[in-house]
């Protein structure tokens, strides 16, 4: 029997992908686990592995092509069963093949939680008509339409309706498994987009990562109540600290940035107040409050912001966090990290003073309930006693789900932060 | 400007059309030559269901029996031409009157009068010459001349004549295979004449899915009505006599009910594109002219007055900027026959011509316990389907409220349900709707009362 093995829907609300490379070609054997294509989704470039042992009989799409989840990648000529007609399995049953034997990425994705890099719009998943649970609302579309799209693999939600009141009808589903549809971009009464290439404007295609950054965002400012507090905590002593530990370390040829330190004095922070450490399901009426300390990192790159995840940073020293955000940093600008990778964060901290910011309005990596933001560390006047002198600052600036975090809880928290962070030497008692 | 817009034509789709460009704010002015409501509200649809309403009381009178009526000496039960003729023309001064209110009350002017089109924006109507930004065309049909001299034309008369005469033919000579043809040829029978069918198409109704042509011709056998090609036949007008070999018709009435023709605008100076004798219209139902829109019969699109109405609101939500999608995928066919006839979606000829993949599942009226219990077992429900989705293609209902249920397959193919939605969907018990949830249920191979 042969197997059709179809671009999975791998969850996280991606419906698209771009092949990069084939791993395999026709008559080549494959095993399971065994890469077949190389593909830049929304989020990574990530390679697909094998569900199945067998022979590749056929390969489907160049390289460069653009496919969407349910698209078939290649058919295999499973090992050790009579060649019969192709199962056309449908993309549940398939998807439970791939689970089942949990294959590389494409099984820990299917079974990933939500909370993974700034998670895409829930829609993808919501609107799944083969019955995954999490069902809540039903974009318009006529029962043909809903029918096509769970037999071709299309996401209906992606779909922009030309039928009364937006209703997805069948041709609406045709013309999107034709690659002809275009989702268009909802024009605002009296937006002017200008049209056509003029000297005065260049026109960009939107990069997956930008696309999936722009719906991410959105989706933040439209689900989160959004809340800034902003606070600057004398760091004489971490920056002291610092110097100390970076001078032990130069024999080793390492050194800690800021970075780690405010890890630890976070985490330490979030076990005090585990609000800021949770995310709120409407749909159940319960918020989800987590044990583990998953930081998600903003980091800046070539192709835009990628948000990777720092594991259990309440069980890690300051070295392993260093080594590991250097890791994280590094696979980011070689665009190598794996979905694993962005998926799990419970809290985010964005580091623009790196790059020389001070304050800023961070928006939360929906849906964490809080993110901090911190400036760059500048020599300012202080006062100490009833006498000026000169200090260094440290401006912070914590975004909170006011949905869940109330603004005592907040300033108290903060409060705790600065304290790890003006007396570091504490964070050897937690 | 005068008027925002000028509707000629006064019948289901210019009044509709003018109603709704009233609630829309627009100064509009209707234009009707004869009589509010057009061809099928005074000559047409209503008169002809109120005949047919009366024939069906007969023959129902003539079953009672059956149903444990008493007192009925079928012998002495009769048809009064003149009752029911009159019956349906008081139906008509109500309806009438209707609609004269439902114009004036959305601030409609109208004005009775042959309306001439001076200019793309002008009409000159009873020696007055009026400006419009836009006008409507909605100026309907006649039936058209049947060709070759055979008749004088006297004694050919359309069915608006029919309503006049003092007494009932009783051999009368219908012309057409059509809708219209069909219903009067039944009613005939019906109430004791002998009409004769004279057809000009190889099937009846030859718009419709084969198995209504069939169903049609063992209804019209059925009841009696005989049924002669038009080309096999020899006529003496003279004689009033039609003959093929050695059989021979005498008629007392002629009633053409073939096919019609557009009953075009006089224009002067310009002239509006035509196809196939019917104004040529575009997408969003404008003539070659784009301030002049043409609905209904005249631009050929349809011959049924709920398409009209459909096209006279398409137009006036067009010239007022809201785009909307024409045609309506599901347009019903009705038969009032005896029991009715409809349809609606594709017919088998279209999808066996389009090359769509389908399949059909039918179910029996004779199986449904309402039918029975209402001694109206002579019908079916067919479903033409795509076999992959199962979404419903076209549907057929041969029923005594054929006409009424069809609405139910209207909405399931307008908003492309399965057959698997319907075979879900809760039928009330006992009505004849069942045979429409039985029939989805044989399609998912799931039958219950089969």
């Amino acid at each position: 029997m042969n197997y059709i093995f179809k671009f999975p829907d791998i969850g996280e609300g991606i419906h698209e992908g771009r092949i990069v490379k084939w791993y395999v070609n026709k008559g080549q054997s494959i095993r399971s686990g065994d890469p077949v294509v190389k593909m830049e989704t929304d989020k990574v470039v990530t390679d697909i592995p094998s569900p199945r042992d067998g022979t590749i009989v056929s390969r489907h799409g160049s390289e460069g092509e653009l496919v969407n989840v349910g698209d078939a990648l290649v058919e295999i000529a499973l090992l050790g069963e009579s060649e019969q007609t192709a199962s056309s399995e449908t993309k549940a049953s398939h998807v439970a093949i791939v689970e089942e034997k949990g294959f590389g990425v494409v099984g820990k994705l299917e079974v990933a939680g939500d909370s993974a890099y700034l998670p895409v719009s829930e829609e993808g998943r919501l609107i799944r008509s083969d019955g995954v649970a999490g069902l809540k609302k039903k974009v318009l579309a006529t029962p043909t339409a809903r029918a096509m799209a769970k037999d071709m693999g299309v996401d209906i939600n992606a779909i922009s309706g030309s039928g009364p009141a937006g209703r997805v009808v069948k041709n609406d589903i045709l013309r999107a498994v034709d690659g002809s549809s275009k989702i268009p971009i909802p024009k605002s009464a009296g937006e002017q987009l200008p049209e056509l290439e003029s000297p005065a404007v260049t026109l960009e295609p939107l990069t997956q990562i930008r696309k999936t950054i722009a719906r991410n965002m959105i989706r933040s400012k439209q689900s989160a109540a959004h809340m800034t507090v902003f606070e600057q905590v004398e760091v004489d002593r971490l920056v002291d600290l610092r110097k100390r530990l970076n001078d032990k370390l130069s024999e080793k040829e390492m050194r800690l940035t800021y970075l780690p330190f405010i890890l630890k004095a976070v985490g330490a922070a979030l076990t005090q107040y585990p609000r800021l450490n949770s995310q709120m399901d409407m749909e159940k009426e319960q918020l989800i409050i987590h044990h583990d300390v998953h930081i998600s990192i903003a980091i800046d790159t070539p192709d835009g912001l990628m948000v990777p995840v720092v594991r259990d940073v309440n069980r890690k020293g300051l070295l392993a966090l260093a080594s590991e955000m250097a890791v994280l940093a590094h696979k980011a600008q070689l665009r190598t990290l794996q979905l694993a990778d962005f998926q799990g964060g419970t809290f985010t901290v964005t580091n623009y003073g790196a790059i020389g910011g001070t304050y800023g309005v961070p928006v939360i990596n929906y849906p964490q309930a809080a993110i901090l933001g911190i400036g760059r560390i500048m020599k300012s006047p202080v006062v100490r006693g009833d006498q000026l002198a000169i200090g260094y600052l440290m401006p912070l600036s914590l975004s909170v789900d006011h949905r869940i975090v109330d603004g005592a809880e907040s300033a108290r928290f903060i409060r705790r932060v600065m304290d790890f962070l003006s007396e570091p030497d504490s964070l050897l008692l937690v | 400007m005068n008027y925002d817009v000028i509707v000629i034509g006064g019948g289901p789709a210019g009044y509709v059309a003018a109603i709704r460009s009233g609630q829309l704010g627009h100064k509009t002015l209707l234009l009707e030559k004869d009589k509010l409501g057009g061809m099928c509200l005074n000559w047409g649809c209503i008169p002809s269901k109120a005949l047919l309403e009366s024939a069906k009381k007969l023959v129902e009178v003539q079953r009672a029996e059956e149903f444990g009526v008493t007192g009925i000496d079928v012998d002495k039960v009769g048809f009064d031409w003149t009752k029911a003729a009159s019956r349906a023309e008081r139906l008509v001064k109500r309806l009438s009157k209707g609609v004269e209110s439902l114009l004036k009350k959305n601030g409609v002017e109208t004005e009775i009068g042959k309306a001439v089109l001076n200019s793309p924006n002008e009409v000159l109507v009873n020696n007055r010459l009026l400006t419009t930004r836009f006008v409507i065309l909605a100026t309907g049909s006649l039936p058209m001349p049947i060709e070759g001299d055979v008749f004088s034309v006297k004694d050919l008369y359309p069915f608006k004549e029919l309503l006049k005469q003092k007494s009932l033919p009783k051999r009368p000579l219908i012309l057409g295979d059509g809708p219209s043809a069909i219903e009067m040829a039944q009613f005939f029978s019906m109430v004791n004449a002998q009409p004769l069918l004279v057809t000009f198409s190889e099937r009846l109704v030859s718009m419709a899915d084969p198995y209504i042509s069939e169903v049609i011709g063992r209804q019209l056998q059925k009841s009696r009505v005989m049924v002669k090609a038009f080309s096999d036949l020899a006529w003496n007008n003279a004689k009033r006599l039609v003959h093929h070999d050695n059989w021979n018709f005498e008629y007392d009435a002629l009633i053409n009910l073939a096919d019609r023709q557009a009953v075009l605008p006089e224009t002067k100076g310009f002239s509006l594109d035509l196809h196939q004798g019917f104004l040529q219209t575009n997408e969003h139902l404008q003539t070659s002219q784009k301030t002049i829109y043409a609905v209904g019969d005249v631009n050929g699109l349809s011959i049924f007055a709920h398409a009209a109405s459909a096209q006279g609101l398409f137009a006036v939500n067009h010239l007022s900027g809201v785009q909307g999608l024409y045609p309506p995928k599901a347009i019903p066919l009705n038969l009032y026959t005896y029991p009715e006839i409809a349809q609606v979606g594709y017919g088998e000829h279209q999808l066996k011509k389009l090359g769509i993949e389908y399949k059909t599942a039918d179910f029996p009226l004779s199986a449904n316990g309402k039918a029975m219990a209402e001694g109206q077992v002579d019908g079916t429900v067919r479903i033409h389907y795509e076999p992959r989705y199962g979404e419903i293609l076209g549907v057929i209902i041969v029923a005594p409220q054929a006409t009424d249920m069809i609405a139910e397959a209207v909405s399931l193919i307008e908003l492309e349900a399965t057959v698997a939605d319907v075979a879900r969907m809760v039928h009330a018990h006992p009505t004849i709707s069942e045979v429409m949830m039985e029939a989805a249920f044989i399609a998912i191979d799931a039958p219950i009362h089969r």
